[in-house]
């Protein structure tokens, strides 16, 4: 594997009262599109923020490209950002606008005036070069942010929350838009965001943070099968998760307590296997099977639908179980057809042992 | 109809402020026109000759440039001192800051006499009284506090990330004030330079204290005020009237145009 | 910022214009005033001392007293004339004008503080004069000529010419900024015209009437030219002694005395002011 771009060692920033990013530790690979995602709040952005100097750790070590970046000055660093204001400048026109870092640079005008309007080409706003950004459509000026950042040449770009003031439809439109730009031209993203499904969509690896702290860091398939603990099960959603206690292991297997029964569950990863101490497990909403008739299996659960939410041809189904608590099931349309949920005063929700997942913390 | 009648009667009542008002403003400028010494109604005939006395005068057209060159030396320095504040409240949390603001916005509230005796006694005691200057040093006192006021309400309308977003580009602090500070800015420090410079033209309290020999034209018309009243000081008032609107109205309309920008986006 | 661990230039140059200017020229000259109140005069020259002998002369003179509460009654009434008469104009700017027509109102109202006040003073003497515009105008109504001039009254309609349309301009601020909604809540709750007027509009806009308040107080108490070119100066107020002790006296100390006075008497003032603004209801 080649050198990381980016590494964060045990880099912490803590403001006057409160500390914003806990000692955290990780790294960037070159070509990486990496996305930073939690709750607001969770160090996200001061973490990006550090990474283009507008916050300076109090402690630890950022390298960049291998050279120690903490005292270098923003306007000395190469890591431009597409910001969640977009933050273009009102008084300049869209080629201005992408022309302001070149000309910082020192580009001669000629020569970053082409640059620009290829750039703004590229991006299919090249009839927009000479319009006020202000007279811009929002996905527009989106295009004109992006190229304004991608105009020099970066090994790397910051994008904090740049898709959020936009409308659903045109977020995924700019979500292919920048992974298409992400391949073609190679270089690393790091991409900030509370929404999940941005992040699973585009990233080739997440961090999810929590309180200053990184909470799991991987791809975005193992994050959604195996939360490394409950803040992430619950953070990434459609995950039912119980709580319970040991009550024996079984080779393999262990056998776990809870108010809505016994269930078995694969006994690695599990932070105690001896009796009586306290294990909670998950099992994704997709990979519970929901029935009419009791099914013969070993982990089921009796429980009425209380309501349907339907997201193109899947379904969420939200349950009750006999104790009061929430049980989550997604299937296809068409699936759904086949089980009599309408007339059944009584539904089962089953999964075999080898689809729950035990919680590390 | 009762509704009807309590409407006509407020809006009486308004038309009735503005009249009280306005009444001294075009009185003034009516009798600027008018050829008695001492005008009643009727009016007498229309006439020029005030504003022929005027410009026979040469210590009125001395104090016209007098004005001319303290209101524009007072309003640079004035939105100079001013925009360095507006930006250090806009940016900086810094301790003292209350004091600080404090500090910027105090100068309205001390009473122009009080000014004008604290500002000579000061300024005859350090040799800087009686001159063109001592106007300049008062008046660019007495404007910086509008300055910021106008400068600051700008820059509540500039993205907080914008200033981030040159240095992320690779622009200098300096370079960023340059490139976009200032230019974002730009409205509201010729609408400052305009108000400024109207506050200036028109101050007569301090000036007529530190003028010494130098007077503006404030300072004439309070001369002839205490002299030989006559509506020649109609006259010079009509000319201050229209130099000050003409700068209000320019100020205006710009601080308009920049909040119609930035409402744009 | 990362710039602001260290104390940077670049924020320092910003900061530092407004902290020489003006404690250069407000702060030090204010001070200094106060300094020079203890001065003494000898031959027509000023000297260096610490004597209370101004403060004594000052303080135990009858005439300054008499002044002192002329201007604080003048300035006090009309803070209260003008509050009173701009709050129905005000009203009817902030509630029944458009939004358009109030931004139109409001430009009228900032065209007088670039009129020239004394040229608009010298006009109230041309219309108030005992045989001039307002005489002329009641005779053609078969009235008797009136000389408002020299009187205490053309002496408030000069602070009023000063402070008016700056009260007018503040209070239909204050009152526009109020949330519609509260007004239709006191409506509905069957709260008349009348009665919102007070129990809603007045406590909500409480701040903002007491600061137009306070500004007249400040404009009026320290005015020298209307109680000289319309009331005539009899009795003089206390910015009229000022004006003629610094002017004509040579008498800086004792001037210095009375503007401590003025600035005491308005800090106190605008305090109780302030306290009366934020003062919590109930």
């Amino acid at each position: 594997m080649t050198r990381p771009l980016v590494v964060f060692d045990k880099v912490e920033k803590s403001f006057a009262n409160f500390m914003a990013v806990k000692p955290t530790s990780f790294e960037i690979a070159q070509g990486e599109f990496l996305a930073i995602m939690g709750p607001s709040g969770c160090g996200k952005t001061t973490t990006l923020r550090m990474l283009a100097g507008l916050e300076a750790p109090t402690g630890g070590e950022i390298r960049f490209d291998g050279r120690v970046m903490n005292d270098v000055k923003p306007n000395d660093r190469d890591t431009p950002m597409v910001w969640q204001s977009l933050a273009l400048f009102p008084f300049l026109n869209a080629r201005e606008n992408v022309e302001f870092g070149l000309k910082m640079r020192g580009v001669e005008p000629a020569e970053r005036r082409k640059r620009a309007l290829d750039w703004l080409e590229r991006l299919g706003i090249g009839q927009f070069a000479e319009r006020n950004v202000a007279k811009l459509s929002g996905g527009q000026r989106q295009r004109v942010a992006l190229a304004r950042a991608l105009v020099t040449e970066p090994k790397i770009l910051l994008l904090d929350e740049p898709l959020s003031a936009l409308d659903a439809h045109l977020v995924i439109r700019m979500q292919s838009v920048l992974t298409k730009l992400q391949k073609e031209l190679g270089i690393t993203f790091v991409y900030v965001t509370h929404s999940q499904s941005e992040a699973f969509a585009m990233a080739d690896r997440v961090i999810i943070m929590a309180q200053g702290e990184i909470a799991q860091i991987g791809k975005a398939k193992d994050i959604y099968r195996a939360p490394a603990n409950k803040f992430v099960a619950e953070f990434v959603g459609r995950n039912n998760i119980f709580e319970g206690k040991v009550k024996s292991k079984t080779g393999k297997s262990l056998n776990v307590e809870t108010p809505l029964g016994v269930f078995q569950v694969p006994a690695e990863g599990a932070p105690s296997t001896a009796a009586g101490s306290p294990l909670s497990f998950v099992v994704a909403a997709d990979l519970v099977q929901l029935s009419a008739t009791k099914p013969d299996a070993a982990n089921v659960v009796e429980c009425q639908l209380i309501s349907e939410q339907f997201m193109g041809t899947t379904v969420t189904l939200f349950l009750e179980a006999k104790d009061g608590s929430e049980i989550k099931v997604q299937i296809g349309q068409r699936e759904l057809e086949t089980i009599n949920i309408k007339n059944s005063a009584k539904l089962y929700a089953s999964w075999p042992e080898t689809r729950a997942h035990v919680l590390a913390g | 109809m009762k509704s009807g009648s309590v409407k006509l009667a407020l809006y009486a009542y308004v038309l009735l402020a503005f009249i009280f008002i306005f009444t001294p403003i075009l009185a003034s400028f009516v009798f600027s026109f008018n050829s008695d010494r001492f005008p009643s109604l009727p009016l007498g005939s229309f006439s020029l000759k005030w504003y022929v006395t005027i410009f026979s005068r040469p210590e009125v057209m001395e104090a016209a440039v007098t004005s001319i060159i303290v209101s524009l030396a007072s309003s640079v320095l004035a939105t100079f001192i001013g925009f360095c504040t507006a930006y250090t409240d806009y940016r900086y949390q810094f301790m003292f800051k209350q004091a600080y603001l404090a500090l910027a916005m105090l100068p309205p509230t001390i009473p122009l006499v009080i000014m004008a005796l604290a500002m000579l006694s000061w300024l005859a005691q350090i040799g800087l009284s009686g001159q063109v200057i001592s106007i300049i040093i008062a008046h660019t006192v007495l404007g910086a506090p509008f300055a910021m006021a106008v400068i600051r309400l700008r820059l509540n309308d500039m993205d907080p990330s914008l200033e981030a977003a040159a240095w992320n580009l690779g622009a200098s602090e300096w370079r960023t004030m340059r490139e976009v500070v200032i230019p974002f800015a730009m409205p509201s420090i010729i609408a400052s330079l305009c108000l400024t410079a109207a506050v200036s033209f028109d101050e007569f309290a301090v000036a007529w204290f530190v003028s010494g020999l130098n007077k503006t034209i404030p300072v004439v018309i309070l001369e002839i005020l205490q002299g030989n009243v006559d509506p020649q000081i109609n006259a010079i008032g009509t000319f201050v009237f229209l130099i000050s609107i003409t700068l209000i109205i320019i100020a205006q309309a710009l601080m308009f145009k920049g909040r119609k920008e930035v409402s744009a986006e | 910022m990362a710039s602001e661990r260290r104390i940077d230039l670049y924020a320092c140059c910003f900061r530092a214009p407004l902290l020489i200017w003006q404690s250069l020229f407000f702060v030090v000259p204010l001070g200094f005033m106060f300094i020079m109140s203890f001065w003494l005069v000898k031959n027509y020259r000023m000297t260096p001392a610490f004597a209370f002998d101004n403060w004594a002369k000052m303080l135990f003179w009858e005439v300054m007293w008499r002044s002192y509460g002329y201007t604080l009654g003048l300035a006090a009434l009309t803070t209260a004339v003008a509050s009173a008469l701009a709050f129905p104009a005000a009203y009817v700017l902030a509630f029944r004008f458009s939004d358009a027509a109030r931004r139109w109102a409001i430009f009228l109202l900032i065209i007088p503080f670039f009129t020239s006040y004394l040229v608009r003073v010298y006009a109230w003497q041309v219309v108030l004069a005992g045989n001039g515009v307002l005489s002329a105008f009641l005779g053609w109504f078969g009235m008797e000529p009136v000389s408002v001039l020299n009187s205490p009254v053309a002496t408030v309609v000069g602070y009023m010419t000063l402070s008016f349309p700056l009260v007018l301009l503040l209070q239909t601020i204050s009152l526009a900024a109020i949330d519609k909604s509260l007004i239709e809540a006191a409506h509905n709750l069957g709260c008349g015209n009348f009665r919102t007027v007070f129990a809603v509009l007045i406590p909500a806009a409480r701040v903002g009437l007491i600061v137009a308040a306070l500004f007249c107080f400040i404009l009026s108490f320290g005015d020298f030219v209307s109680p000289y070119y319309l009331g005539g100066s009899s009795p003089p107020t206390l910015s009229i002694m000022i004006v003629d002790s610094t002017k004509s006296g040579q008498q800086w100390p004792r001037a210095a005395v009375i503007a401590v006075i003025m600035i005491m008497t308005l800090i106190s003032i605008a305090f109780a002011a302030v306290t009366l603004a934020y003062r919590r209801r109930g």
